[in-house]
């Protein structure tokens, strides 16, 4: 596997990503200011999220079994994973058993996180992605780069060429409406034939059973009504105890990740098909999945587990913005990536990406739950630090500096010498290259420093 | 061990205290309503850019299908309709239409019963049962939804039907769309592309038992 500065490299070389990026990052956090200038409570809306979130998570386990009690008397079934493999299988033998040929999916990040799309392929069963981001995705045959958007690194140039070369009676006209019709004229035939519809799930409601999902599209009722069977994959996290809780965090999920008051279609499922019903599913399954939630909280990131996939840190973080989602290489992008992903694929592959951070704080600030995004980052450097993982080069330059900076008069020196020679290499302000340091100022322009240190000029405003 | 077992060994902690999670509820923060108002304001957020429905309004419900003619005239479409097996429907004269009850798969127009619908976001309230199929409200083109103005509730916490759940309890809150391009709104993704809300001054018959 490629490193992140591998990735990130050839994410920066390219033009195209950046602009792709910016069109749909740069839409979303425009309509998100507008829907919190809108609602003037956000902010103690926002407290009240991450009380909620908190709660739940200090009562897990018997919640949980509520939601357990309560889906299996509507007439679902319940399983439990603690690995992504066992959730997999779990799926996997659903389907089997269902003789199923063909599987209809609604966009569900947890379903990438553990795999499903490749188990499925594996299994040999077909499966057709409805979300329309997705759809893009599995026919370009790549990974989502946002939670949201997941197609978010597409140009809509790329996307009419991808559909011209893959559908059966692609668009004429080149506009984004027409790609959205091609679409779907292709998907909907293969949602009503499905045999096994899949979702995941925004909210598990435990004291009704009731699995919450949310769609824009309408993709996701229109791939989980008309199958026989319905699969639900859902992280423990999941959970809130009652409708109104659902409600408060319905609130705050779609102002941060669309800038919409709610969604266009907001469906709870309780159990298969009643007696009398024209339609619905004659089974439901729900899997329950841990995949590394239950150590998180036992690991000082109970905190993160808050966290509803609205997407807005990334739309708001200066690093995204410029890399995109698929150089962080894990399934979740952006800030709450970076905190997840060395959770899901271990800290010593993954240690990079709490240093991709400026620590600017605008997740935090932006985020529906108040998760302390850059606390958590750091959380992780100092583990990485504490556990060797950190390179040599890396080891040795804090080394010498903490070295320095516990000797002020050597300190003062170093840092006049330096600041005279950087200033030499200034023009009109700016510094475009610095020895040594060719790979960072490849991308960014350096301020030319003041002529003197901070503490220099204090000195000298003290002796006046 | 079992998966239950091992995940349930991991998150041993107290049961949570009921008064605890109601405590949470307390005065939520939601955007303002006026309640005097409701149907202005309801009407005020389905006429938002985001919602994109239109509307119309009948006194009673026979009143209903000529109603129903005039925007599917004003659309160029068919008197054909995709009707739910709703017997309180059965008071109106729908000999204009050609009526049926399971919806094709580029289903044109069909018509669906909200149960209430939601001020605060112009939201529409459905639920799953005999006499209200799920999928034809979603493979139509032109969803069209009688809603009696006396239905409209002020916020989103009056949406829920209280004790057990129906099969599918749904909000519909606009016409379905997409970002998924360049982040750019197109209506029209999956589901239907136009909403059109008649709300009845009158009183639905209530439904038999």
């Amino acid at each position: 596997m490629s490193s992140f500065t591998t990735r990130a490299d050839a994410a920066l070389a390219d033009p195209i990503l950046k602009i792709a990026v910016e069109r749909t990052a740069g839409t979303a956090q425009a309509k998100r200011a507008i829907a919190i200038d809108a609602f003037p409570d956000f902010e103690a809306a926002r407290t009240r999220a991450a009380a909620i979130k908190d709660h739940v998570i200090a009562h897990l386990g018997p919640y949980l079994e509520q939601f357990e009690a309560s889906a299996i008397a509507a007439g679902a079934q319940v399983y439990w994973a603690q690995t992504a493999d066992e959730a997999c299988r779990i799926v996997i033998a659903i389907c089997k058993a269902a003789g199923a040929k063909t599987v209809a999916r609604s966009k569900s990040m947890l379903g990438e996180e553990i795999g499903l799309p490749h188990a499925l392929e594996e299994a040999g069963i077909g499966r057709v992605e409805t979300d329309l981001a997705e759809h893009i995705i599995q026919l370009a045959d790549e990974r989502p780069s946002h939670i949201i958007w997941p197609a978010m690194h597409k140009t809509s140039e790329q996307v009419s060429a991808l559909f011209k070369a893959k559908h059966r009676t692609p668009h004429q006209e080149e506009t984004i409406a027409a790609m959205a019709q091609s679409a779907r004229r292709e998907l909907r035939g293969a949602m009503l034939g499905a045999d096994v519809g899949i979702s995941g799930a925004n909210f598990l409601i435990a004291d009704s059973g009731a699995v919450c999902t949310v769609t824009n599209e309408g993709n996701a009722e229109l791939s989980l009504v008309p199958p026989r069977v319905h699969i639900v994959t859902a992280g423990i996290e999941k959970i809130v105890p009652s409708m109104p809780h659902a409600i408060h965090m319905l609130r705050m999920l779609a102002r941060s990740a669309t800038g919409a008051a709610l969604t266009q279609y907001t469906t709870f499922y309780t159990g298969p098909r009643r007696p009398g019903d024209r339609d619905g599913p004659e089974e439901m399954h729900i899997v329950l999945v841990d995949n590394g939630r239950t150590k998180m909280r036992e690991e000082g990131l109970a905190e993160m587990l808050r966290c509803i996939r609205c997407g807005a840190c990334m739309n708001h973080c200066v690093v995204f913005r410029q890399i995109g989602g698929h150089a962080y290489g894990g399934t979740y992008p952006g800030p709450m990536g970076a905190v997840l992903t060395p959770t899901l694929d271990g800290l010593a592959a993954t240690r990079d990406l709490a240093h991709a951070c400026t620590l600017n704080g605008m997740c935090q600030q932006v985020c529906p739950v108040k998760i302390p995004l850059p606390t958590l980052l750091r959380g992780w450097r100092e583990k990485s630090w504490r556990e060797g993982l950190e390179p040599t080069s890396m080891r040795a330059g804090l080394g010498l500096w903490a070295w320095v900076a516990t000797r002020p008069a050597l300190y003062r020196l170093g840092t006049a010498i330096a600041i005279r020679a950087i200033r030499l290499l200034g023009r009109k302000g700016w510094i475009a290259r610095l020895p040594l340091a060719g790979g960072w100022t490849q991308y960014r322009d350096l301020p030319k420093p003041a002529a003197q240190s901070f503490m220099a000029q204090y000195h000298q405003e003290q002796r006046k | 061990m079992s998966a239950r077992a091992a995940i349930l060994a991991r998150l041993k902690c107290p049961a949570p205290i009921a008064s605890e999670a109601a405590a949470l509820l307390r005065a939520p923060e939601r955007p303002a309503v006026d309640v005097t108002n409701l149907e202005s304001e309801f009407l005020a957020r389905l006429a938002l850019p985001s919602v994109n429905a239109s509307h119309d309004v009948v006194a009673s419900l026979t009143d209903l299908p000529a109603a129903i003619a005039r925007y599917l005239a004003d659309q160029n479409e068919p008197l054909t309709l995709c009707c739910p097996p709703d017997p309180r429907l059965d008071v109106c004269d729908w000999s204009a239409f050609a009526l049926h009850a399971t919806a094709a798969p580029d289903e044109t127009a069909t018509l669906a019963i909200a149960r209430t619908a939601i001020a605060e976001t112009g939201s529409l309230i459905f639920e799953t049962s005999p006499t209200a199929p799920m999928l034809p409200n979603f493979l139509t083109l032109h969803h069209i939804v009688l809603l009696p103005v006396s239905a409209i509730a002020a916020h989103l916490e009056d949406a829920p039907l209280p004790g057990p759940q129906p099969r599918a309890h749904y909000w519909i809150t606009g016409v379905s769309g997409t970002t998924d391009i360049e982040g750019t709104y197109v209506r029209g993704a999956h589901g239907p592309r136009f909403l059109h809300v008649i709300l009845l001054r009158g009183e639905l018959p209530h439904m038999a038992d």
